[in-house]
């Protein structure tokens, strides 16, 4: 069937934009005339994706023009979740809301309004320029789960997080709880391509993933217990003398403390916790101790262990130091924030934030590091060296849990308002029902969103969203890299459509902040960014149409340069003086995940499975896509993962509907039966919900019939007192065939 | 995309059951004419006709495009082609030949029209009869099929229900006294003959072949086709018209004449959706497994915009 | 005249399926048509000594191509360049087509009555000189596509410079231009 397209027309004009269906931002070429897109493909010439897209990727047209998007700003006629809504205009909805916003910052202070966002989708430093100079320390992401307190807990022991890997020159790199096969496709392109360079890969995962597939060693880890591998890896280090001592005596402190300190953690004492066996805890160890420069990729299944997962962080990052691998040719680097253009965070006016405004933040008092306590510390450091500070929209948040209880017991203040930009809180945050109640319970509740997400159907507003080819995009890394990547509109938004960007600097100019938003479009935001680089571009598009990025030249050893470590000593502090401060412990100890049987024997009996919820899946991104049928084709059905053995001990059979059950509630996938899986172990997919049934309360599109977050638990005592961040990652399930009446398929 | 609709059906199956019964009578028919210049049944001859026709219509209203049915004419090389060609001559000349019986028309009893039109149904009778199992048997990527057994097969199917036709004729017109005196002995035979070499073919598949012939001959076996195949078609479709074509009672006859027809048609559908075993390739039926059948919500789901 | 083949990386390929809706999407097939499934093997083995292989498919454009020699009406036919490929005008869905091809390679379209496969994706990309949609969007360049008979190319390279190369259902002489490497 032909499909030609006569792209060399008069009036084509060619678009370099990118996708943005999750944030690696594949670059794509946009075939534009009179203001429509007849045609788009990968671009070959961008570097990370060179003409590759995922996937979603190739989906954009048909999301650009979905049914089922939303176009119109909706304001709510009948009941909450009624899904009657009339169309209003963009000035009547930013002044309704303004309006709402002013009067229970009167009444409440500007405190009770909340903010939630996701995965990193848009331009958060807006949302946070917005509610710094609103007054409202709470704005928050599920970024907990996503990577943040790894950030920080590097940052707080060498000044960086060392995201950047210099693969080139790697002799291995360690993927812990990453799957890029799956979710960061140019990163494993660039994997698989070096692997003739003898690279070696290390995949530490409690499944047999793809990426696990094509590794030199695949140590399954029994889900939620990675801080006793990393903690039997640094033992072995140590004890068998593969530590880079040069590096450690001169550029660490507390190597000595370590030492003793690690000595219980032998690999015979994380065989049982872990289900692997000492051996192979060692064969890992010596794998990324001796193949140097070696590299530890950053996932977010340690973000996801709950209580453990700072302790787990924190030995990890020791791995790093303690084998010279940081900031070296080959291994990770510590970029630093740029130098060369405005930072998200020089962006996001946080000294607006008045100082008693930032102590209420929820959760602070509780989870130092990343909320203002150790947040403010933190920048204060990094500013003192590198004269900038990581981006605080994403290290500087409530604590969502926190803020979900403030909304539904008024504890510690009421909450009134939530705001909600880029999220599916009911699919992605933890404890799902509870999620959901206070999404319930909030008496202003305002979404922003490509779609009637089972969120949007609950709320007050819901505003149209510009996506992919719609709005420009400036690639840099949660705002904390030392590059950046640039990509055109390709066309405006259609409908009443507006960029995130807009809504933040509308709804701020409605409450009094016209000074502090000069740009009246995005491009102009970016190019003042930019402008100072010396590229001598006259605007941002221009930027775009001729050079494109901006990559610093790579430069290694910079702490031999400036002196030292972005840390209080200036060096490695693998004993973390930051840490301490904060009230922590300043070396990791073996903390054990939030239930598990050895802890916890009473609840094993009732939920005798070790439980790991989420990961990324093809093809869909988190809770997005599952309408777009050219994708749900792919993957109609949710699927849990469960090892033979046990299917067999429960009475399973592939392909049956199972229910999968925590003490908090029980979802419903199919089972697949599986040896990629260790006994015992169950996986469950994420993001599950049907849009194609009723979206309007109570059904709310299925949100909580196979939705994994219905079983991960936020409680206080589960959550990780460093970061605050909760536990989806190892916890304790019981798994039963589905029958008769609920034994239906679930669409 | 569910397996079923990427193989024939029973339309196709049904097309094969009765141009090869149709065949076989004109092959019968055209015999007759020829050696003993005899007319076995005019009804019949004209049934046998007919029912190459019908075989026709079904492979027409098969086709996904069934208003360009006249282009499956276009390829000499294809067997379906050749097929096609042969199942017109068959018709034309049946109909032809049965009339040819006939006072009222014009060419009546013309003896060498009557020769040449036996000719043309013995050939193309034996083509039609045989082709689909030459047909099928040339799919290597289909492990019950491939192999030079399915003609064998077809052929004697086609053979055993087109004598059981005329038999079943013989019941209510009148029939030449070959077709009652001889016939049955011949049915008998031929359905001896079907149980030998469907016990041996089942065997050979499911011993000497591909690991992909095992597993499609298990549906056979212990599979979903097991009773069709065994309690269906052997048992009611073969074995009892054995035996009853063997009494000499007319009536025993001619239920054994059903019998065998029915036989040969839920043969040639068991055979017909056996073509949905593949070599599969690693991992492919689970993929397909897991694809959506078509009926699901979210497929069905019609999206209106909002607003 | 060149002689078009494409070589198919399992060790680079993680079963990402983005070939599979490219092709789709590009090619504006019918949400139910698949001209390139990509199907998982495994894990095979037992816990935790298993393996797993992703194995991407698509036509195999033959060089004994039973497809063509079954189609009764000349729809489907094979280029000098290789390419096999209908004539969707010409096609009267018969089928013959999709029961002859030992891949799977061959679908209905259930709208237009007719069947479709994969055509090297010959006249919006290969003949203006681009790559095919699923070549293209692999982001783990696992599908490597061009003219084998140029022994500068990379597919020639591939086949002829490797030793784990092969074919799928080599054993039925169908002469399939599309190669594995394993
Ligand atoms: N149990 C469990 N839970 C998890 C995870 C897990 O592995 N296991 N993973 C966690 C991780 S890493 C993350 S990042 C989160 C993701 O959590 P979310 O970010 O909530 O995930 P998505 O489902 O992608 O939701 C994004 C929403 O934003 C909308 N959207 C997309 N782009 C834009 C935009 O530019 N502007 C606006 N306004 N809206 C937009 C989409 O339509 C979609 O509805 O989930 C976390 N939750
Ligand atoms: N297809 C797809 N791609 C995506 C996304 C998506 O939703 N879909 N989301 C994007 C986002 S926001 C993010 S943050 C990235 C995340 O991408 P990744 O960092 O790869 O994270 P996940 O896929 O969530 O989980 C990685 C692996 O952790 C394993 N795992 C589970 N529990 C444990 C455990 O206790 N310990 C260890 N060591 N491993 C465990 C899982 O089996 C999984 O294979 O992906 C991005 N890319
Ligand atoms: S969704 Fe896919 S194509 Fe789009 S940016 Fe992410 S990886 Fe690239
Ligand atoms: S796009 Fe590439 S990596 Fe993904 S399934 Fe297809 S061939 Fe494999
Ligand atoms: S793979 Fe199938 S459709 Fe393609 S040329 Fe070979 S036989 Fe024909
Ligand atoms: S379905 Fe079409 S292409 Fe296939 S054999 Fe029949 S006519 Fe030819
Ligand atoms: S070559 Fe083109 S038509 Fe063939 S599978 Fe690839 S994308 Fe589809
Ligand atoms: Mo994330």
């Amino acid at each position: 069937m032909s499909t030609k397209i006569d792209l060399e027309q008069e009036g084509v004009e060619v678009r370099k934009s990118v996708c943005y269906f999750c944030h690696q931002n594949c670059g794509c070429l946009v075939y534009v005339k009179d203001g429509k897109i007849i045609h788009f493909e990968g671009d070959l010439d961008y570097p990370t994706n060179s003409g590759g897209l995922c996937c979603r990727g190739n989906v954009n047209l048909i999301h650009l023009d979905h049914e089922a998007r939303v176009n119109f700003p909706l304001k709510r006629k009948g009941e909450r979740g009624a899904g009657e809504w009339e169309r209003i205009t963009w000035e009547q909805a930013i002044d309704e809301i303004g309006a709402k916003l002013e009067e229970i910052r009167e009444k409440h202070g500007a405190e009770a309004v909340a903010t939630a966002g996701g995965t990193s989708r848009t331009d958060d430093w807006a949302r946070r320029r917005f509610m710094n100079l609103y007054g409202s320390p709470n704005g928050f992401h599920n970024s907990h789960l996503c990577w943040i307190p790894t950030f920080m807990i590097e940052t707080a022991i060498y000044g960086w997080s060392p995201f950047e890997i210099d693969l080139g020159l790697s002799k291995c790199i360690v993927l812990w709880g990453q799957n890029p096969a799956i979710s960061t496709l140019p990163e494993q392109a660039g994997i698989s391509a070096l692997k003739k360079n003898g690279l070696k890969v290390i995949v530490i995962d409690p499944r047999f993933t793809e990426t696990a597939a094509k590794a030199d060693l695949w140590i399954p880890v029994k889900p939620g217990t990675d801080l006793a591998l990393a903690l039997a890896w640094i033992n072995t280090i140590i004890y068998e003398g593969l530590a880079d001592y040069e590096f450690v005596y001169e550029h660490c402190v507390g190597f000595d403390e370590l030492t003793e300190h690690i000595e219980q953690y032998t690999p015979e004492w994380a065989e049982p916790i872990t289900g692997v066996s000492a051996d192979l805890i060692r064969e890992g160890a010596r794998m990324y101790a001796t193949s140097k420069p070696g590299n530890i990729q950053w996932g977010v299944a340690i973000d996801q262990i709950g209580k453990p997962a700072g302790a787990a962080m924190h030995a990890r990052a020791i791995l790093r130091a303690i084998t010279g691998n940081l900031d070296c040719p080959g291994a990770d680097l510590l970029t630093g924030p740029s130098q060369e253009f405005i930072t998200d965070e020089e962006m996001e006016l946080n000294d607006m934030l008045p100082e008693e405004q930032r102590k209420k933040q929820l959760g602070s008092d509780k989870y130092k590091l990343v909320t203002w306590p150790g947040y403010g510390r933190i920048a204060e450091i990094t500013k003192k060296y590198w004269g900038k500070a990581p981006t605080a929209e994403w290290m500087c948040e409530a604590h969502p849990p926190s803020v979900y209880n403030a909304i539904l017991t008024g504890d510690p203040y009421p909450v009134k308002a939530l705001l909600v930009s880029a999220t599916n809180p009911i699919n992605s945050y933890g404890e799902s029902k509870k999620v959901l109640a206070a999404l319930e319970a909030v008496d202003f509740l305002v979404t922003c969103d490509y779609w009637l997400t089972p969120t949007a159907m609950l709320s007050d507003y819901v505003l149209p969203m510009a996506g992919s080819f719609e709005r420009p995009t400036i690639t840099s890394t949660y705002g904390c890299s030392d590059f950046l990547m640039c990509s055109q509109r390709a066309i405006q938004p259609m409908y009443e459509r507006k960029t995130d960007f807009e809504f933040w600097r509308d709804l701020g100019i409605r409450l009094g902040q016209k000074e502090y938003w000069p740009w009246e479009t995005l491009e102009d935001a970016y190019f003042d960014r930019i402008k100072d680089l010396g590229y001598g571009v006259e605007n941002y598009d221009e930027f775009v149409e001729y050079f494109r990025f901006h990559f610093p030249e790579r430069e290694y050893y910079k702490y031999k340069e400036r002196g030292g470590f972005a840390t209080p000593s200036g060096k490695v502090e693998i004993y973390s003086s930051v840490l301490e401060e904060l009230g922590y412990p300043p070396l990791p100890s073996y903390i054990p995940p939030a239930e598990n049987p050895i802890d916890h024997p009473e609840l094993a009996k009732e939920y005798p499975l070790v439980l790991t919820t989420g990961a990324g899946i093809m093809p869909f991104h988190h809770s997005e896509h599952f309408n777009i049928k050219e994708l749900r084709f792919l993957r109609h059905e949710p699927h849990m993962e469960i090892n033979p053995e046990t299917a067999e001990e429960y009475g399973i059979k592939d392909g049956d509907w199972v229910w999968i059950e925590t003490k908090r509630g029980r979802i419903k996938q199919k089972a697949h039966v599986t040896e990629g899986i260790a006994p015992g172990v169950v996986f469950t997919e994420r993001g599950w919900w049907y849009p194609e049934r009723d979206l309007r309360a109570p059904e709310l599109g299925g949100c909580l019939e196979s939705n994994t977050n219905v079983l991960t638990s936020t409680a206080d005592e589960h959550c990780d007192p460093i970061s605050g961040t909760w536990a989806n990652r190892g916890l304790l399930c019981k798994v039963y065939k589905a029958d008769g009446s609920d034994g239906k398929e679930a669409n | 995309m569910s397996a079923k609709h990427e193989t024939w059906g029973w339309m196709l199956a049904v097309d094969f059951f009765f141009a090869g019964m149709g065949a076989a009578m004109l092959l019968f028919a055209g015999i007759a004419e020829l050696f003993g210049g005899s007319n076995l049944s005019t009804v019949g001859i004209l049934a046998g006709a007919v029912f190459v026709a019908i075989g026709a219509c079904l492979l027409i209203l098969e086709l996904g495009r069934p208003f360009q049915a006249l282009r499956v004419f276009m390829n000499p090389k294809a067997i379906l082609t050749f097929g096609a060609w042969n199942m017109s001559f068959a018709i034309v000349a049946g109909l032809l030949l049965g009339t040819s019986y006939m006072e009222i028309f014009p060419w009546f009893g013309i003896v060498g029209l009557q020769k040449v039109l036996a000719v043309i149904c013995v050939i193309c009778g034996l083509v039609v009869a045989t082709y689909p199992g030459v047909l099928l048997g040339r799919h290597k990527g289909r492990p019950f099929w491939t192999g030079s057994g399915m003609p064998v097969l077809f052929l004697t199917s086609s053979l055993l229900t087109g004598l059981a036709a005329y038999i079943v004729c013989g019941w209510f017109t009148e029939v030449a006294p070959v077709v009652t005196d001889l016939f049955p002995y011949l049915a008998a035979g031929l359905c001896l003959f079907q149980l030998v070499i469907w016990v041996s073919y089942i065997w050979i598949k499911s011993s000497g072949g591909s690991v992909h012939a095992v597993e499609a001959v298990r549906r056979w076996t212990k599979g979903n086709y097991a009773t069709g195949f065994q309690a269906g078609f052997m048992f009611v479709g073969t074995v009892v018209p054995l035996i009853l074509f063997l009494i000499p009672n007319a009536t025993a006859v001619g239920i054994g004449g059903l019998l065998a027809i029915l036989g040969g048609l839920i043969m040639r559908n068991l055979v017909v959706y056996s073509g949905q075993d593949r070599t599969w390739l690693p991992g492919e039926k689970e993929y397909r497994s897991r694809l959506p059948q078509g009926h699901e919500a979210f497929l069905q789901k019609v999206w209106t915009k909002q607003i | 005249m060149p002689r078009y083949a494409m070589v198919i990386d399992t060790r680079k390929c993680t079963g990402c399926q983005s070939c599979t809706v490219a092709c789709r999407v590009h090619n504006k097939l019918p949400v139910d048509m698949i001209y390139n499934p990509v199907t998982t093997h495994g894990p095979v083995g037992k816990f935790p000594h298993v393996r797993m292989t992703h194995i991407p498919s698509l036509c195999m454009h033959c060089d004994v191509s039973p497809c063509v020699d079954a189609c009764p009406t000349g729809a489907s036919q094979q280029r000098e360049d290789g390419i096999v490929w209908v004539e969707a005008e010409k096609c009267v869905g018969c089928k013959a087509c999709v029961m002859a091809c030992p891949y799977g390679a061959r679908v209905s379209n259930h709208e237009e009555g007719t069947v479709q496969k994969c055509n090297f994706c010959k006249d919006d990309r290969v003949d203006q000189g681009k790559l095919p949609w699923c070549v293209q969007t692999c982001h783990q360049k696992a599908r490597v596509f061009g003219d084998i008979e140029d022994e500068n190319s990379e597919v020639f390279k591939l086949v002829n410079g490797s030793k784990n190369v092969g074919r799928l259902l080599e054993e039925l002489g169908t002469e399939p231009f599309v190669y594995y490497l394993y």
